[in-house]
């Protein structure tokens, strides 16, 4: 008689079958994980013709030139069109005034970290700050920081992370990007399953108006400190309000950059299991790729989801 | 592996000899930043979030220097001490993706980092960004920190035991603790390996008659300890009935793979990924003739 003995247990075989992360799980461990990590198959996901979530994803080729030199006036365009794609209006001044108001103190959290030196480059956070500034806040209220960030104070949230593939918790996007906010980050590192909870704080909860994610020039390797290898110009911006789609169309992207790097399957491990958790049991957002729109937006080549 | 105390760092600073063998320039490069000093204590001042890959293996401090030059990029050098040579190895492991060089007892390099080990010591030097000027420094300071090193040390036994046919040399990885596990290969969301501080354990791929497969070898304490983990992998992982003293015959799993273990006293030797079930059972016969052979 064959029985499972422990209960709670989540193998690499739950994740083979679809029982760990859905169709995502089965993109890192499962029979089909190439064409639904960014290969051929790809282009099915994120398609959603009802969304729940909807992603905007744009890439200009000369967002980063030679020597990695990032072009903030191509960085504010991006992000202006996205925002205006995203919310659908013609004007950049009325698309912020969608999610930021005059009398609001918006926090702008970004990710700084001196000796990974994978960060939010400085051009978005100048671009974001710039835009919420215009949009009437006055600039004693605007606070842009990563650790130290007023957040209890703030009654708007702009999550302006970074992309990278991480040691401890698989990935670090949006949700990983607010493990500051709480009072114990390290209980979020490994296993990272219930990070999801930190944006259900009451100085965090709803206060998220924006996410600005920096896919300029993301890391793909596996951590914790930089290989200049790992590291690639994806020329992107990408702008939501969910962040688990946010994390689901990056794993996508980073797990098919990898896939292509070692030329095979190249698993992100630990499988960042608090984007299933974020979906499931904090209902912060969706998942699935059969229930996220991303639209995308500008230049293709290699786009890889 | 027991954890070493942290040492003083006032101590290292005026006595690490690797320190010495630095230069104070080269190439127009000068020191930038003071020099400094991490242990167990405050690894997580230098490295954020990413102290627990050092801690999971005998790490006793950390020593680094910051070159810089006007219009440069600037040069990182990081020296580890580690506790033992097979840890340092270990370390050394943990991303093998690069050029392979001849330096110290294992170096690579690429796009301007250069890792290697020696005995005890495991070194990373890494610039800003690569220049054909910032990789000859890189390179001459590497040279003359391992020339510095008087020693050479041992690889870990697990891994000679692992050297077979169709072993990929650069998939090996060196470790104790499940932290380490899983930035590698994901089992399970639990330890069902009952790794620890105490356990050593490898793990190597393989390409063999049109197959690959991955070897997880594990040494226990105790062969107690190793047959409870022997239990937890078959139940948890094959979900299997355990019968202790059964050899358990592989199994072939949701994605059409086999896996299966094989325990030998304190020793464990797991299969996973097998593509076909004969180089499972080659790969399982001779890691175990290899312990055998006391190559460990």
């Amino acid at each position: 008689m064959k029985k499972r003995k422990t209960a709670g247990i989540c193998t690499r075989r739950d994740f083979i079958k679809g029982a760990a992360l859905g169709t995502l799980g089965m993109a890192l461990y499962g029979k089909g994980r190439t064409e639904a990590a960014g290969g051929t198959g790809g282009a099915a996901l994120f398609a959603a013709e009802n969304p729940q979530s909807i992603v905007v994803l744009i890439r200009n080729e000369k967002a980063v030139g030679a020597a990695d030199k990032v072009d903030a006036a191509v960085v504010q365009e991006m992000i202006d069109a996205a925002l205006k794609e995203f919310s659908g209006e013609a004007s950049t001044a009325r698309a912020w005034a969608k999610y930021v108001r005059g009398d609001d103190t918006v926090g702008v959290k970004f990710s700084r970290c001196d000796w990974m030196r994978v960060h939010t480059d400085q051009a978005v956070i100048d671009a974001v700050v710039k835009r919420v500034g215009e949009a009437g806040v006055a600039k004693e209220r605007i606070f842009a920081q990563d650790g130290g960030l007023p957040f209890a104070k703030c009654t708007a949230l702009i999550n302006v992370p970074p992309v990278k593939v991480h040691t401890l918790t698989g990935l670090a996007v949006a949700m990983k990007n607010y493990i500051n906010f709480s009072p114990a980050p390290s209980k979020y590192h490994a296993p990272s399953t219930n990070l999801g909870e930190i944006f259900l704080l009451p100085e965090v909860k709803g206060k998220t108006r924006l996410i600005i994610v920096d896919l300029l020039r993301p890391y793909f390797g596996p951590g914790p400190q930089v290989n200049p290898l790992h590291r690639w110009n994806y020329h992107g911006i990408m702008v939501a309000t969910d962040p688990v789609a946010v994390e689901s169309v990056c794993l996508s992207i980073c797990q098919a950059k990898r896939n292509l790097f070692k030329g095979e399957p190249w698993p992100i491990t630990p499988p960042p299991d608090f984007i299933a958790a974020a979906d499931k049991t904090f209902k912060l957002g969706t998942s699935d790729p059969a229930k996220i729109k991303l639209i995308k937006l500008g230049w293709d080549k290699d786009i890889l989801v | 592996m027991a954890h070493s105390q942290s040492i003083d760092k006032a101590k290292i600073l005026e006595t690490f000899p690797l320190r010495q063998a630095l230069p104070a320039a080269v190439s127009g490069w000068t020191g930038g930043r003071e020099d400094q000093v991490f242990n167990r204590d405050d690894i997580f001042d230098y490295l954020d979030g990413g102290g627990e890959i050092y801690l999971a293996y005998d790490f006793q401090f950390v020593f680094v220097r910051e070159y810089v030059r006007p219009d440069a990029p600037s040069i990182v050098v990081e020296i580890y001490q580690m506790s033992s040579s097979q840890d340092a190895f270990g370390v050394f492991t943990h991303d093998t993706d690069g050029e392979e060089m001849e330096l110290g007892q294992g170096a690579i390099y690429g796009a301007g980092l250069l890792r290697f080990w020696k005995d005890t010591i495991f070194v990373r030097i890494m610039a800003d960004r690569e220049t054909p000027e910032a990789k000859s420094v890189i390179m001459e300071i590497g040279a003359r920190i391992a020339a510095a090193i008087p020693g050479n040390g041992e690889v870990p036994g697990l891994i000679k035991a692992l050297q077979v046919e169709g072993l990929r040399p650069k998939s090996r990885r060196y470790f104790h603790t499940l932290i380490s596990l899983n930035a590698y290969l994901y089992l399970a969301n639990a330890n069902i390996l009952n790794l620890s501080p105490e356990t050593r354990a490898a793990l190597a791929q393989y390409d063999r008659e049109d197959s690959t497969a991955r070897v997880i070898l594990v040494e226990y304490p105790s062969a107690e300890r190793a047959a409870d983990a022997e239990r937890r992998f078959t139940e948890m992982f094959l979900l299997e009935r355990y019968e202790a003293g059964r050899k358990m015959p592989p199994k072939k799993i949701e994605d059409g793979h086999f896996a299966g273990l094989l325990r030998k006293g304190t020793y464990l030797i797991i299969v996973i990924e097998a593509g076909e079930k004969p180089v499972l059972d080659w790969l399982i016969k001779t890691i175990s003739h290899n312990l055998e052979g006391g190559k460990p």
